[in-house]
């Protein structure tokens, strides 16, 4: 069988809830969501809050493509390719620091931090000047899409992408519950990274929707009397939305409590209670005060994911909501880098940032004690994904659908936020989160369209100021220098 | 490596005591953590221990800094160390059940004595090299995590126990599945 008629079988498969087991380890399968999906979709980068000042920058990858991210002289966002224009040189070796101007190690090469050629050696000697090389318009090639929301950093590496907001549509709403706690917005810490031999899809799928898992997974964490929520009959009463491209879990909060009440019961502070009282709108504090759920774990599609618990986190019995933002992404079929932020709200008290992050500390990230458990079933599962066996088995993805395909249960009616949601155990966000991916996957794969960079009509302006040599010594990164 | 004490001066002879006692401490600690005997090794820890492994980072050489200030691996008092033993405790730590087999290789070990900390001289500053090997199942390959360590050792009536511990791990991009152990 060719590979387009396989795929069009596991696409089917996909569609109707059951999923052949060997998409979780296949190099044809991920070379084609290299090409057709991450070619194409919106992916999250980085914090403005990473890159505060002038020149700050962060390196950070779609996959195998390294991208600079930086705050030019004006303070604007840039992200660009980290290739240089001549010999292809990764020009930016380090993953952060401050810098004016990166400097090609090869032939020195040097790109003013908007990523506009400032300077190379030689120019008239080597090249006969602007006649034989136009050095105004040059530039690394930028991000082919590039959008900020709640200071989210997201590019695409198609540059006929939707627009951000369109593409996040109803997701936006809870997107907010996450990072826009103020107007101040989130701060991001770290991001702790490490490398799993898990395939990149489980997790995402897993933070999307898999409240099923908890009780069980994350027995442990219930035993040691860490965090309270997750046992099994708790964790049914929460709800499962769907909206846009994105999906989540949330807990049932206690019966009867109003706005305040609740966001107390989970560890905020009054200052900050007040803070999202006045932030988010009228339906976003309903889904709180009258629908009774309050988020945790989203994905928003393809590889963003969110989380939001509140643990005990000392013998006093203090509790701590944290929120955390990871990336899962890829590196192979069955390799997976997770980049895993702890976030605050950069306007909340001391003492709560310090609480917050102890409780991010002990629950996710590399050393989390919820975290430990998810990664050993994903490794096995994308090992198991690799044999022959594994190519005769659909597993089975249909909770919360009877022998028709229709749902179990109908849609949770009180629900404040958009979208579709459902009370209770159901893979409705996983199968969600897989529709996408089908959806993508059935596309033809990604012609590499051209990138122009507007900017090369302001070329007069940039001659103008370009290569001044002391200033391309000023702060040149050294990381890109060496 | 000394995270953030200073220039503790020169080691201590490797004939003195005080090196001798410090070097000990550390192997039989090792001893403790590849046994499993978690409830052990936190016997070993003073009840104001924080332990410490920040992320490191890949920066240029004249960034001034390669770990990050504000985000950690580990960052634990005893109340976090204490939770996270009772959770291995558990029948549900899935993760280490079947358990890993590991190997911590503790070499480079230097001892100072330093006022800087106690005036009394109660307490050493402790640098080691740590390797560990970790083995899981029968399948996979085995990770490798390296890190330099900067320890407080105290004297107490009890003997030497550790008060703090700062991690320098050698990676950037940790390729072990999690820190389910200890370093």
């Amino acid at each position: 069988m060719n590979f387009a008629d396989q795929l069009a079988g596991v696409l089917a498969d996909v569609r109707r809830g059951m999923i052949p087991a060997y998409v979780y380890s296949d190099p044809e399968i991920f070379a084609a969501e290299r090409d057709r999906l991450f070619a194409r979709s919106w992916v999250f980068l980085a914090h403005e809050s990473e890159i505060p000042d002038r020149g700050d920058y962060v390196v950070r990858r779609v996959l195998a493509d390294s991208f600079i991210v930086a705050r030019d002289e004006s303070g604007e966002v840039r992200v660009m390719f980290n290739m240089c224009l001549h010999r292809g040189m990764q020009v930016c070796r380090a993953e952060m620091g401050n810098a004016s101007h990166f400097r090609c190690p090869y032939h020195a090469w040097t790109y003013r931090n908007d990523g506009r050629l400032a300077g190379l050696p030689f120019h008239g000697e080597a090249y006969g000047g602007e006649d034989g090389f136009p050095r105004q318009n040059q530039s690394l090639l930028p991000a082919p899409s590039l959008a900020v929301h709640n200071g989210l950093i997201f590019i695409s590496l198609d540059p006929g992408a939707p627009p951000l907001l369109d593409y996040l549509g109803d997701f936006a709403f809870y997107l907010d519950f996450y990072t826009r706690q103020s107007p101040a917005g989130i701060e991001l810490r770290g991001p702790q990274r490490w490398r799993v031999k898990a395939n990149w899809k489980i997790g995402a799928e897993n933070f999307a929707g898999d409240s099923y898992h908890t009780p069980h997974t994350h027995a442990s964490v219930v035993d040691i009397g860490l965090f309270r929520e997750p046992k099994a009959s708790k964790r049914k009463e929460g709800a499962l939305y769907m909206a846009g491209p994105g999906a989540g879990t949330t807990y049932k909060l206690p019966p009867g409590g109003d706005f305040a009440a609740q966001l107390r019961y989970v560890g905020y502070p009054d200052v900050m209670i007040q803070a999202m009282a006045e932030t988010w709108s009228a339906e976003q504090r309903a889904l709180v005060e009258e629908s009774g759920f309050m988020v945790s774990a989203a994905t928003l599609f393809p590889n963003l994911s969110l989380v939001h618990n509140w643990p005990q986190i000392d013998e006093r019995g203090t509790v701590a909501p944290f929120i955390s933002l990871r990336q899962w992404q890829p590196v192979t079929a069955t390799e997976t880098e997770v980049l895993s932020w702890f976030a605050v709200d950069a306007a909340a008290p001391e003492e709560f940032k310090r609480n917050s992050y102890k409780a991010y500390l002990m629950c996710f990230g590399s050393s989390g004690m919820f975290e430990q458990d998810d990664v050993e079933n994903w490794v096995s599962i994308t090992e198991m994904a690799g044999g022959s066996m594994a190519r005769r088995l659909n597993l089975n993805s249909r909770m919360g659908l009877d022998s028709a395909g229709q749902p179990i249960k109908p849609p949770l009616a009180a629900f404040a936020g958009p979208g579709v949601a459902y009370q209770g155990f159901g893979e409705f966000n996983q199968r969600h989160w897989l529709r996408q991916w089908t959806d993508h996957l059935e596309r033809e794969p990604s012609a590499a369209a051209p990138v122009v960079d507007e900017r090369a009509v302001d070329e007069r302006a940039v001659d103008e100021r370009a290569v001044d040599e002391r200033a391309v010594d000023e702060r040149v990164d050294l990381g890109g220098a060496r | 490596m000394t995270a953030g004490h200073g220039n503790p001066g020169r080691p201590l002879p490797y004939s003195d005591p005080a090196h001798q006692a410090a070097h000990q401490f550390l192997v039989e600690e090792a001893a403790l953590l590849d046994a499993a005997d978690y409830a052990g090794w936190l016997g070993l820890l003073c009840d104001d221990i924080r332990y410490l492994m920040p992320v490191r980072v890949t920066t240029a050489r004249g960034a001034g800094f390669d770990t990050l200030a504000d985000m950690a691996h580990f960052d634990e008092d005893l109340y976090a160390l204490r939770k996270r033993v009772q959770r291995l405790a558990t029948d549900h730590a899935w993760t280490e059940d079947p358990p890993s087999r590991t190997r911590h290789f503790v070499t480079n070990v230097r001892t100072f004595r330093s006022s800087a900390f106690r005036s009394d001289g109660a307490e050493f500053l402790v640098e080691s090299a740590v390797l560990l090997f970790r083995s899981r199942g029968d399948t996979r390959e085995a990770d490798l995590v390296s890190a330099g360590r900067t320890d407080v050792l105290r004297e107490t009536a009890a003997g030497l126990r550790l008060a703090r511990r700062e991690i320098l791990v050698d990676e950037a991009v940790l390729r072990t599945q999690n820190l389910a152990v200890f370093l």
